[in-house]
């Protein structure tokens, strides 16, 4: 297939400065961002922080205020939605509900005016791809919300786009659906090496998906990079309290982030002078794998520290008194403070 | 109640109709089919039912084609006048017939198609369109404008996008439209009376003649067919939606 051959070689996306106002309200606000060809890009940030606006305005159905959206170095801003040749998942996934699940799959090449045949072909090879053979003749409504989902996949992907841009995708989903199909779709992204751009405001999602996650928050770019380097290295109060959990440690030279599983905890006076914090436990919250204790420390906002269940070394108690302790590392300084 | 009361004026053209008499008047034990006989051997009742059904067809087509453009580019241009234009269009259903039909007489008469088949059809179109402006519009409403973008997403230009995705979206509006189209079209009166003399001769205006020219039962007959028409548009509508809705049904 033409689109296939040429995909390998196409898909890199640069945004310059890009910038969406509605009336006086900055939706997207000079955004730029280079993502790589065949790379899982995840925009993640709160509602309301621009990610959809940006997401329409690299699809052609938002006009560009300011700045410009280069493919693979040359400028689209000009191209019409239908001549982008991007893929869309939509949330709400917006199949055809009048028309077969084949149909709705075949559409991007029957309006390319492709030989029967050869849609028929791509057809099953998509049907195959997101393993719904057996439910090419039913309606959209006949199916579940995770086979609809993943017809909405084949669909935005059977014409070969070199960039796929996804919406909430699994927005829709209950908690276990979610997963499974977080795992089909990063399988899907490694076989069909086509540019993913992917929406959500899950952090965890975000995390166990995507090569590199741009963190916005009101139309900005807050923080980008790997998911361990955002992780490990918040720059900010904001992403280190979004992606994950942080406690806020205000030292003499500047404010602290610190993961709660990075604390060690034991009962007051036996860390050996290690202790950097002593408090009281006013708290213990069970989640199965792991405990959260809170702990009151004075003069300070309380401490989170969490602990593995099976761990527990010291059965801790509400009302104890412990020492807190964590190594230089664990401890990032934010730089917006 | 009300119900009998709204339906009864119709019921009573049924055993009107069947009178035995030569006169308008209720049967007393004797029936007889004498008048509906009359009816469809008569070739000037025959020539109204069939100029009727030509005017009432063609008004469906046109008003339908007119009214689901006019929705449709209303729908796509949402801009402070598009509501002013809607109103402006939505007129027609407003303004009193008698003032409309006096308004198409004046407009008739210099282009020449006074008391013609496009004259009729032309006024009966104008009428007609605000019906189906508004069951497509009520379609409009309800239609995802995510499937008009993943359309033109997957590649299809507007013009597909209308035919293969936006159409289909909203063929029950279209439908009820055109239903109503023809209904009005079919047993409309006032402005008919105003544009058209010997050459057209409607289905209502030989029976309003009919009435107040004698007191012929033929008319009642008349009556009772025009309402069956009507009814069996309805039903073949109910019947259309009601088998969508189960293949729909059986789908899930
Ligand atoms: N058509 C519009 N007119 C005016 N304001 C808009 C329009 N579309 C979006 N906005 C505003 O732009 C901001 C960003 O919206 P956007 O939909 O991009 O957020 P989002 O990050 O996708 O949020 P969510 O996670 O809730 O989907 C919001 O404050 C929203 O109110
Ligand atoms: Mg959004």
């Amino acid at each position: 297939m033409r689109e296939a051959a040429s995909d390998a070689k196409s898909g890199g996306l640069t945004l310059s400065g890009l910038t969406k106002h509605f009336g006086s309200f900055t939706a997207v606000d000079n955004v730029d961002l280079d993502i790589q060809r065949g790379e899982f890009l995840t925009l993640l940030g709160p509602s309301g922080s621009g990610k959809t606006t940006l997401l329409m305005m690299i699809a052609g159905f938002l006009d560009i205020t300011a700045g410009d959206i280069l493919l693979d170095g040359r400028s689209i801003r000009d191209v019409p939605a239908e001549r982008r040749n991007f893929g869309m998942v939509f949330q709400g996934y917006a199949l055809f509900p009048h028309m077969t699940v084949r149909d709705n799959i075949g559409y991007a090449l029957d309006v390319r005016k492709r030989p029967r045949a050869e849609i028929a072909a791509r057809v099953d090879e998509m049907l195959d791809l997101v393993q719904l053979t057996e439910f090419g003749h039913r309606k959209p409504g006949q199916l579940s919300g995770g086979q609809q989902q993943r017809v909405a996949l084949a669909r935005a992907l059977a014409f070969a786009p070199p960039v796929l841009l996804l919406d909430e995708p699994l927005g829709a989903l209950d908690k276990k659906l979610r997963i499974e199909v977080q795992d089909q779709l990063k399988d899907i992204h490694q076989r069909v090496g086509t540019t993913f751009v992917y929406v959500t405001h899950d952090q965890e999602e975000a995390l166990s998906m995507s090569d590199r996650i741009v963190i916005m928050q009101q139309g900005r770019i807050e923080q980008l990079g790997t998911p361990n380097e955002l992780y490990e290295h918040p720059r900010t109060r904001f992403a280190a309290g979004f992606l994950g959990k942080s406690n806020f440690l205000t030292m003499p030279d500047g404010t602290y982030a610190l993961r709660p599983e990075k604390i060690d905890i034991a009962p007051g006076g036996q860390m050996n002078g290690t202790a950097r914090l002593t408090g009281t436990i006013r708290g213990i919250t069970y989640f199965g794998a792991v405990q959260k204790l809170m702990v009151a420390v004075e003069g300070r906002d309380d401490i989170e520290v969490d602990v593995d269940s099976w761990r527990n070394p010291h059965a801790l108690r509400e009302g104890q008194p412990v020492d807190l302790g964590w190594s230089d590392t664990a401890a990032v300084r934010l730089e917006d403070t | 109640m009300a119900l009998l009361f709204l339906v009864l004026p119709a019921l009573i053209a049924i055993p009107v109709s069947l009178t035995p008499k030569r006169f308008l008047s209720m049967p007393k034990g004797d029936y007889s089919w004498r008048h509906f006989e009359f009816l469809f051997s008569s070739p000037e009742w025959l020539s109204s039912f069939a100029q009727s059904g030509i005017i009432a067809v063609s008004t469906a087509v046109l008003a339908t084609a007119l009214g689901t453009l006019a929705a449709i580019g209303l729908w796509r241009v949402t801009s402070k006048y598009s509501e002013m234009v809607r109103a402006f269009l939505l007129l027609p259903l407003i303004i009193p017939q008698i003032i409309s039909a006096m308004a198409f007489y004046r407009l008739l008469i210099p282009l020449g198609l006074l008391d013609t088949y496009a004259g009729l059809i032309l006024a009966h179109t104008v009428l007609a369109a605000p019906l189906v402006l508004i069951t497509v519009s009520a379609s409009l409403a309800n239609f995802d404008p995510k499937l008009e973008q993943a359309s033109r997403n997957l590649g299809a230009p507007a013009w597909t996008t209308m035919r293969r995705v936006i159409l289909p979206s909203i063929r029950p509006g279209v439908f009820a439209g055109a239903l109503f189209a023809f209904i009005l079209s079919w047993d409309e009166i006032v402005v008919t009376l105003f544009i058209s003399k010997f050459n057209v001769y409607t289905l209502p205006r030989r029976m309003w003649n009919g009435i107040r020219e004698n007191t012929d039962p033929t008319v009642a007959a008349a009556a009772v067919v025009l309402i069956a028409v009507t009814l069996g548009a309805f039903a073949v509508s109910a019947i259309v939606s009601r088998q969508r809705a189960q293949t729909a049904l059986k789908e899930d």
